[in-house]
Formats: structure tokens, C-alpha cells, sequence
């Protein structure tokens, strides 16, 4: 039996990333998989895992990828279409270091822009009607994420008195830090309260501001055993604790408490298994696939009260001297749809001190890093040391 | 210029009742004959007890709006001409959380809100088809 191994992350890389690069999916992998191993320092060679999350309409194979890669044994593989985007495959990789089932895991998230959106597009079999759990929904005229965002923010909304305006002070803070990354946002202009209360609707209250920037993309970050860490390029990071989570009902629009779904289960699990606090930690990355769910995990962290997240961004306590600086690299609604991983790449360099002109001062020694919300989500506290 | 075909389910054996029921003007959710509890949108088993033996019962149609929201784009071009129209969440009288989507219909000025007691109507899709939705109890 392995001993249970300690985790770090010693590598991160994206591909080219763009509304429409015209690369194919296995290249955008393969650009940002190249990335990392170079940040790393790691040859195709030296890695026996690789884990992707993608999904059936954009599927990408690991072992597919790990040949194209010239990578020529896999001692742990895993291609997941289920649940909470990059956390998944981050997860899965972790366990599997951990467990001693692989020493080098390559990471990945890849998506195409094209369907983004959603719609009736990608669902076979429409051409005779709804089918499945759609036809609950489609005939309704709720097709994609932004009809379940509006629902989970107006809950709130009336459940705790939260304000459209919180959910902008969210989006102008951090279009400041995107501001600061101009070689990987596409939006460097200042962003007022205003300017996002003058945003159209999509699915009242959620505005176009309020959701991630589609584009083609790829992340890649790998993870290895602590002992192998030490001898590569970078100072590595390392994982703290982790969890998943989920609710009883697995559809979006019907979990049993949308203003506290399941980041509160998966972060009270993480949380268990550390004695780290929240005021430990110095950086967050929280998924804003839409900007709502970075409050709710905000709540469901620790970083302020439950229902207390409005006040607690239109405080300016996710900006760079605020009590939880969150998002530093823009977030996706800023740097584009990474699908989860931008919040691990963004925390691992602000943690080993690679993140340029956006370094925090006095570096963080801690950050936690969340993906999704709803019916399934995963977070993970990372530390310096 | 013609109206887009409306977005039509597509009954399956787990479903064929919701849809029967609402051709009748009825709204029946799907319930365990072991255990009693009902459940939305229909299984194979019952989530609570796992027995097999399932049916559609007739709920009484009244429930209150857990949430809501008001679309403003069209993601399908059948209801391009419908917009803005309201999306709920509407939890059922009939047992604790049991709750389906839908959309309130024949909203006034004043609009909705989250608690509002609403009851179930129906609206004509096809020939084969009507949508159970819900609208307002006034007082």
C-alpha cells in the first residue's frame, strides 16, 4: 500500500485563446499541455496520468491526448463529462497522486466557444420534440445557463434584500484586475456601476456583464508528488484539502436551496480537513461563470455571512486591499471561458510569485480556488508551503 | 411573416402521463405507490424508498413562486415574438419542496414575486400538446 502522498502543482499553461482561433480541439490541447510541461520543466516522459473534463458535444479523450503527446504509458487516465468543469479533473488527479495511483498528472480543460450558449442546438433528437428532463424545460423557454442564473439570483434577491448593484460591484472590481492583465483579457476599459446597469438583460435580473466571455480555449496545469516537486523548475504549491459536492436534485432549476447549493456542502467538506481558517487565506478564485456564483461561494467559504455576500462586494472586500482578493487575473468574464482553471492557474502564481505586475503585496500564503454551483461543484485550499 | 413552430416535448414511458394528463387539463406529478412521495421531473425509481412502482397523481395545482425570472432573449426563434415572458420555479402546495419549472402567464404591471400564490392553467402548444403553466391567485 503507497503511502498517501502530498500534492503540488508545478506546471500551468494555456493555449492560444480567442473568439474564434479556427485550432481544432486536440491543438488547443496540445498548445496549452506544451505550455505547461515547459513551465514545469517536464518531458511527455516523465507523466503517467492525465485527466480531462470536457463535454459529450466537445469531447477530448486523455488517452487520445496522451498520444498525441508522445506520452508512452498511463498509469492513471480519466476522461470525465460529469459535473463541476476543471475541479473535476483537478480532483480526480489530486486522488490519484495522493492515493499513489500516478506520480505526474497532466490536467485539462478544453472548450470551443461555438454552442457556448446552449439552445436546443445541442441536444440530439430534437427534431421530434424535447426530449429526456428537456421536455420540462424547453417548452418553458429555459434552454441554457443564463435561465437558471436569473432564477438563483432572484432568489436571493428576495431572500436577503441583495441588490443588482451588488452583483455589478462584483463585475467592476474585477474588470479592475482585468485592467491589470491586458496580455490575457479581452477587456482592459474601466467598467462603472453604471456602465453594467445600462447592460441588457439576458434573463432578468442576470445582465450580459453578469456571464463568462465564450472563446476557444485550453488550460493545462500538472500535478505531482511533493518529493518529485522539488526538483522542478518551478517553486511549487501545494494541495491543502479538497472536496466535491452535490445536492439531491441534479437539475439546476430544482435544487433544494438555490442561495445555498451545494459549494456549501463541498466547501464545509474541505474546510473539515484543514486547520486553515478563512482569514488564513490571502487569494481566491471563484468560478463566475456567471458573477452570482462567486457570491454564493464567497457565503459558502466562510469570507462573509450567509445572504451577506452583496454588501460584502459592493464593500469592496474582493479588490486587491480587500478582505478576500478574488479573481486577480479579471475572471472569465474578463479572460474568457477557461471552464475552472483559470482560478487554479491565477492562485498557483499568485501563491509561488509568478504573477507579474498583479502580485499581491506581501505574497499570499494560502489561496482556495472553487469551480460551478448548483446540482455540483468542487473547491481546494492551495498553500506555499 | 409566419410564426415559428412552437417547441413541442416529446413523451417518452416515464412521461406519457404528464403530458395525457395535461391533454385533460390536469396537472399530475409523478408518485410513489410504496412510499407516497411524489417527484419531479419523473424517474425510473423513487428517489425516497427505491421502489419501481411508480404513477401520475393529481396534484391540487396550487403552489407558491420560489423563484423567477423574466427572459429577454430568445434562445429558440418560437419565442422571439413572446418575449419578455416569465420563467418561475414554482414549489406545490402538495408536499414540502416539490417544485417544477414553468412559466406564470398573464402577468399585470405589477408583475410577481418570489412567494406568491399561484395556480396551474394550461396553454395550448399543438393539437396534442398543452403546457401546464401557472398564473397569479388574485385576491
Amino acid at each position: 500500500m503507497p503511502k498517501k502522498q502530498r500534492v503540488a502543482i508545478v506546471g500551468v499553461g494555456y493555449s492560444t485563446v480567442g473568439r474564434d482561433t479556427g485550432l481544432s480541439l486536440d491543438t488547443l490541447t496540445a498548445q496549452a499541455s506544451i505550455a505547461a510541461m515547459e513551465d514545469a520543466g517536464v518531458k511527455p516522459a516523465d507523466i503517467d496520468g492525465v485527466v480531462v473534463h470536457s463535454f459529450p458535444h466537445q469531447y477530448v479523450s486523455a488517452t487520445h491526448t496522451a498520444a498525441m503527446l508522445g506520452i508512452p504509458d498511463l498509469a492513471f487516465y480519466s476522461g470525465s463529462v460529469d459535473g463541476a468543469a476543471y475541479s473535476m479533473a483537478a480532483l480526480h488527479a489530486i486522488a490519484a497522486i495522493a492515493s499513489g495511483s500516478a506520480e505526474t498528472v497532466l490536467t485539462l480543460r478544453t472548450v470551443h466557444r461555438a454552442g457556448a450558449a446552449g439552445g436546443s442546438s445541442l441536444v440530439p433528437g430534437m427534431e421530434r420534440g424535447a426530449p429526456g428532463p428537456f421536455q420540462f424545460t424547453m417548452p418553458y423557454g429555459s434552454f441554457t445557463g443564463s435561465h437558471w442564473a436569473g432564477l438563483y439570483m432572484q432568489r436571493h434577491m428576495a431572500m436577503y434584500g441583495t441588490k443588482e448593484e451588488d452583483f455589478g460591484a462584483f463585475a467592476v472590481a474585477q474588470r479592475e484586475y482585468a485592467i491589470a492583465n491586458p496580455s490575457e483579457s479581452f477587456f482592459t476599459e474601466p467598467l462603472t456601476i453604471d456602465d453594467y446597469l445600462s447592460a441588457r438583460y439576458i434573463a432578468a435580473p442576470l445582465r450580459l456583464l453578469d456571464c463568462d466571455y465564450p472563446v476557444d480555449s485550453s488550460s493545462a496545469l500538472i500535478f505531482t508528488t511533493e518529493e518529485r516537486a522539488r526538483d522542478l523548475r518551478q517553486k511549487p504549491v501545494f494541495f491543502e484539502s479538497w472536496a466535491m459536492g452535490t445536492t439531491q436534485e441534479s437539475d439546476f432549476s430544482l435544487v433544494e436551496d438555490m442561495t445555498q447549493s451545494s459549494p456549501f456542502r463541498a466547501a464545509r467538506r474541505m474546510w473539515s480537513r484543514t486547520d486553515l481558517k478563512p482569514s488564513d487565506v490571502g487569494v481566491a478564485g471563484l468560478y463566475d461563470g456567471f458573477s452570482f456564483i462567486a457570491l454564493q461561494w464567497l457565503e459558502a467559504l466562510g469570507f462573509c455571512g450567509i445572504g451577506e455576500s452583496g454588501p460584502f462586494v459592493s464593500s469592496g472586500h474582493t479588490r486587491a486591499d480587500g478582505v478576500i482578493p478574488t479573481n486577480t487575473d479579471g475572471g472569465a468574464c474578463n479572460v474568457g471561458r477557461r471552464h475552472g482553471a483559470n482560478y487554479f492557474i491565477e492562485v498557483t502564481r499568485q501563491l509561488r510569485g509568478t504573477a507579474g505586475e498583479r502580485a499581491l503585496p506581501g505574497r499570499p500564503t494560502a489561496g482556495v480556488v472553487s469551480n460551478a454551483v448548483g446540482p455540483f461543484s468542487g473547491c481546494a485550499l492551495i498553500t506555499a508551503e | 411573416m409566419t410564426e415559428s413552430p412552437p417547441l413541442l416535448p416529446a413523451p417518452d414511458e416515464l412521461t406519457s402521463f404528464f403530458w395525457e394528463a395535461a391533454r385533460r387539463r390536469e396537472l399530475m406529478i409523478q408518485r410513489c405507490s410504496a412510499c407516497g412521495t411524489y417527484q419531479h421531473p419523473p424517474e425510473p425509481v423513487c428517489h425516497s424508498c427505491l421502489s419501481f412502482d411508480l404513477g401520475g397523481a393529481e396534484v391540487s395545482g396550487r403552489g407558491t413562486v420560489y423563484s423567477y425570472t423574466m427572459a429577454t432573449q430568445a434562445f429558440h426563434p418560437s419565442f422571439a415574438d413572446k418575449l419578455p415572458f416569465c420563467i418561475a420555479v414554482v414549489e406545490l402546495d402538495d408536499q414540502p419542496g416539490l417544485k417544477l419549472l414553468t412559466n406564470i402567464v398573464d402577468l399585470q404591471a405589477d408583475g410577481v414575486n418570489v412567494g406568491d400564490p399561484v395556480e396551474v392553467c394550461f396553454r395550448a402548444l399543438s393539437d396534442a400538446i398543452d403546457l401546464p403553466v401557472f398564473r397569479l391567485v388574485r385576491a
